[in-house]
C-alpha cells in the first residue's frame, strides 16, 4: 500500500481508462478488502458458525441437566420428542396464529401509513418521528406500557368497555384463548408496523411519478391506478416486508414474557425453547426445537423470495 | 397531483389516527407513572391523575439514603445502575458494530476480492437463525472463558447478533453513494486506503449516523440475551431489571410505569433527534 510512485499510477490509470481504476492495483484492492472484512469473518466464525455446529451437535445428544442423564448420541430422538410434545404443538399453533394475524395487520397498516407519508406535506418530518417511536422502544417497555391497558383488575380497556356498556364485568383478557393471542399480536404489531411501513414506503418512492400521470390521462381512477401500477411495482418491497415480518413474528418472545409470562395459552415456539432449555434444563431437546424453528424461518424466507422472483419475470 | 380537499381532510384524519395509535400507549404510561396509587387502582379507572404523584420516580432516582452512617439504598441503586449499564453497553457495542459494519460494508460494495460473494452470502444467511440455536453453546463458550456477567462478554454477543443486519444496511447504503469521487481520488494518486479515509468516509457521515442510531436502538432494546448472559446487577441492563419489578411490585403500577418511561427516554430521544437519518437509511435519501 502506497509502494508505487504516484506519477506512474496516474499515467497507468489514464492509459487504462478513467472508468476502471480498479484494474490498477487489483492486488492492493483485494488485500485491503480482506483486511477490512477479516474482523467480521473472525467474529462470525467464532461466535456464530462454531456455536451453530456445536448447537446442531447438541441437538442430537441427550443433554439434560434437569434429569442428569449422561451425555450420549441419540440421533433424532430429541427432535421427535420435542415435536411430539403437546406443548410444542400448542406453541406452534399459537406462533402460526401470531404470524398470520401479525402479517395481515402489519401489511395493511404499514401500507396505509406508507401511502399517507409518500407525498411531502408540512409536518411530515414530525409524523415520521411519531411513527418510528413505537419501533424505537424496547419491546419489554412496550409490554409495560400496554399492561396497564389490559390489566384485568383496573385496566383501561376494561374500564372503557364497561363504560361503553360493551361488557358487564371486567374480563381477564389473558385467560381467553382468542383474546390473549389477539392482544399479544396487537402489542407486537404496535412495535413492528413502523419498520414495515418504512420498507413499503421505500418501495412506493421507487415508483416513477410519470406512470401515474400517464394512467390519469388515460382516465384511470385512483383504485385502478392502485391495482395496476402501485401493487405490481410494490412486489419487491412487499417481499422484503413479508420476509422481515415473518422472521420477526416467528421469533416472538419479549412481549409474551412481559404480558403473560410463560403461561401455556400464549406460549410461542421461542418461549417453549426458553422453557425447555432454561427451566427444564433439557439442553438437547431445547436446541433441537430451536433448530426446527430456524429451518421453518428459513423456508418461509426462501418461499417469499422465490415467489417474488417468479413474479418479477 | 394537486390533492383535493376531500383527500387532504382524509389524510389529516389518518394522520391523527396514526399519531393516536403511536403515542397513545406512551401517554398512558406517562400518566400512570405520575398517578397516585388510588387512581391507578380505581374501578372504573381514572384516566387522568387527580393529583401528581412522583413517588415512583423518587423511588427509582432518589439519592442514596444514609441512616446513622450506614447507606440504605432505595431502588435507586439498582435502577440507576441498570440504566448506566444499558448506556455503556449501548455505546461500546455500537462503536464496535460501526467499525465492523462500515469497513465491511465498504469492502463488500466496492472492493473485489476472492470469496467476497461467499462471505457476504454466509453473513446474510445468518439473519434467519434465531439467537436461540446459538445461545446454549455460546453460554458454554462464554462460561469457559469466564465471560458470563462481564461487559466484554455481552458486547461480543451483541455485536455477533447485530453485525449481519448492520453490514447489510451499510452495504446497501454504500451502493447508493456516488463512486466518482473515489475514482477521482484514486486517479489523483491516492492509494485505496487514503481514498477511503480522506474521501469516502466523509461522504458516508449520514449513513454512519443512521447506522449508529439504528444499532443503538437495537442494543438498548435487547432483552433475551442479557436475560441469559447478564445475571448480576453489575452488567444487567434496564430491560431485564424492569421485568423483575413486575414480580417485586405487583400492584405499584406508578413505579413500574415510571421505570418504563425512564427506560424509553434514551431510545425515544435517539429516534426523534436522528429520525431523519434513520428514515434515510431505511427508505432512501431524498
Amino acid at each position: 500500500m502506497g509502494s508505487e510512485p504516484a506519477g506512474r499510477r496516474t499515467a497507468l490509470a489514464r492509459l487504462f481508462g478513467s472508468d476502471q481504476p480498479r484494474r490498477v492495483g487489483a492486488r492492493q484492492e483485494a488485500r485491503l478488502g480482506w483486511v477490512l472484512v477479516l474482523p467480521l469473518v473472525a467474529v462470525m466464525l467464532g461466535l456464530v458458525f462454531y456455536p451453530l455446529v456445536e448447537g446442531l451437535s447438541m441437538s442430537t445428544r441427550s443433554i439434560n441437566f434437569g434429569t442428569g442423564v449422561a451425555d450420549h448420541f441419540v440421533g433424532l430422538r430429541n427432535y421427535i420428542e420435542a415435536l411430539g410434545a403437546s406443548e410444542t404443538r400448542a406453541a406452534a399453533l399459537h406462533t402460526l396464529g401470531y404470524l398470520i394475524l401479525a402479517l395481515t395487520l402489519e401489511i395493511a397498516g404499514g401500507l396505509a401509513i406508507a401511502l399517507v407519508l409518500n407525498k411531502p406535506f408540512r409536518g411530515r418530518g414530525l409524523v415520521f418521528a411519531i411513527v418510528i417511536l413505537p419501533w424505537a422502544l424496547p419491546s419489554v417497555v412496550s409490554g409495560v406500557l400496554w399492561a396497564r391497558i389490559f390489566n384485568p383488575d383496573n385496566g383501561l380497556l376494561n374500564s372503557l368497555l364497561l363504560q361503553l356498556h360493551l361488557i358487564h364485568t371486567y374480563k381477564v383478557w389473558f385467560a381467553s384463548p382468542f383474546w390473549s393471542i389477539a392482544f399479544v399480536t396487537l402489542v407486537h404489531v404496535w412495535g413492528v408496523v413502523p419498520l414495515i411501513s418504512l420498507i413499503l414506503l421505500s418501495g412506493l418512492q421507487g415508483i416513477p411519478e410519470n406512470l401515474y400521470g400517464a394512467a390519469r390521462v388515460d382516465g384511470a381512477g385512483a383504485i385502478t391506478r392502485f391495482r395496476y401500477i402501485t401493487l405490481p411495482l410494490l412486489r419487491p418491497a412487499l417481499a422484503v416486508a413479508l420476509t422481515t415480518g415473518t422472521v420477526i413474528a416467528l421469533a416472538i418472545f419479549d412481549e409474551i414474557f412481559v404480558l403473560n409470562g410463560t403461561a401455556l395459552n400464549t406460549r410461542s415456539v421461542m418461549m417453549q425453547v426458553y422453557l425447555t432449555t432454561f427451566q427444564q434444563l433439557n439442553f438437547g431437546q431445547g436446541t433441537a426445537l430451536a433448530v426446527v424453528l430456524s429451518l421453518a424461518t428459513g423456508m418461509f424466507a426462501l418461499a417469499y423470495m422465490g415467489r417474488f422472483r417468479r413474479a418479477a419475470q | 397531483m394537486k390533492p383535493t380537499l376531500a383527500w387532504r381532510v382524509f389524510r389529516i384524519v389518518l394522520i391523527v389516527m396514526i399519531a393516536a395509535w403511536s403515542l397513545g400507549p406512551i401517554l398512558v404510561g406517562v400518566l400512570t407513572s405520575v398517578s397516585p396509587q388510588t387512581d391507578v387502582q380505581a374501578v372504573p379507572a381514572h384516566w387522568l391523575p387527580g393529583a401528581l404523584n412522583l413517588d415512583g420516580y423518587r423511588a427509582l432516582l432518589g439519592s442514596y439514603q444514609k441512616e446513622g452512617g450506614v447507606v440504605v439504598t432505595s431502588e435507586a441503586g439498582s435502577f440507576l445502575h441498570a440504566m448506566f449499564n444499558s448506556a455503556t453497553l449501548t455505546v461500546e457495542s455500537v462503536l464496535v458494530l460501526l467499525l465492523l459494519a462500515v469497513f465491511s460494508g465498504y469492502a463488500f460494495s466496492r472492493l473485489h476480492f476472492r470469496g467476497r460473494g461467499l462471505i457476504f452470502g454466509g453473513l446474510i444467511g445468518t439473519l434467519v437463525i434465531p439467537v436461540f440455536v446459538l445461545v446454549v453453546p455460546l453460554f458454554r463458550i462464554m462460561a469457559d472463558l469466564h465471560l458470563i456477567g462481564t461487559q466484554i462478554g455481552l458486547i461480543l454477543i451483541y455485536v455477533t447478533a447485530n453485525a449481519p443486519l448492520a453490514v447489510w444496511l451499510f452495504y446497501n447504503y454504500c451502493r447508493e453513494i456516488p463512486i466518482e469521487t473515489e475514482h477521482a481520488a484514486l486517479m489523483d494518486g491516492c492509494t485505496r486506503v487514503q481514498a477511503l479515509i480522506k474521501v469516502v468516509l466523509p461522504q458516508m457521515t449520514s449513513g454512519i449516523a443512521a447506522l449508529a442510531a439504528i444499532m443503538m436502538l437495537a442494543v438498548w432494546g435487547e432483552f433475551l440475551i442479557p436475560l441469559l448472559f447478564a445475571p448480576t446487577l453489575a452488567t444487567k441492563p434496564v430491560t431485564v431489571l424492569i421485568t423483575e419489578f413486575f414480580g417485586k411490585y405487583t400492584t405499584n403500577y406508578p413505579l413500574i410505569a415510571a421505570a418504563g418511561v425512564l427506560a424509553l427516554l434514551p431510545p425515544a430521544m435517539i429516534a426523534i433527534l436522528l429520525n431523519r437519518y434513520i428514515r434515510g437509511m431505511l427508505t432512501g435519501w431524498s
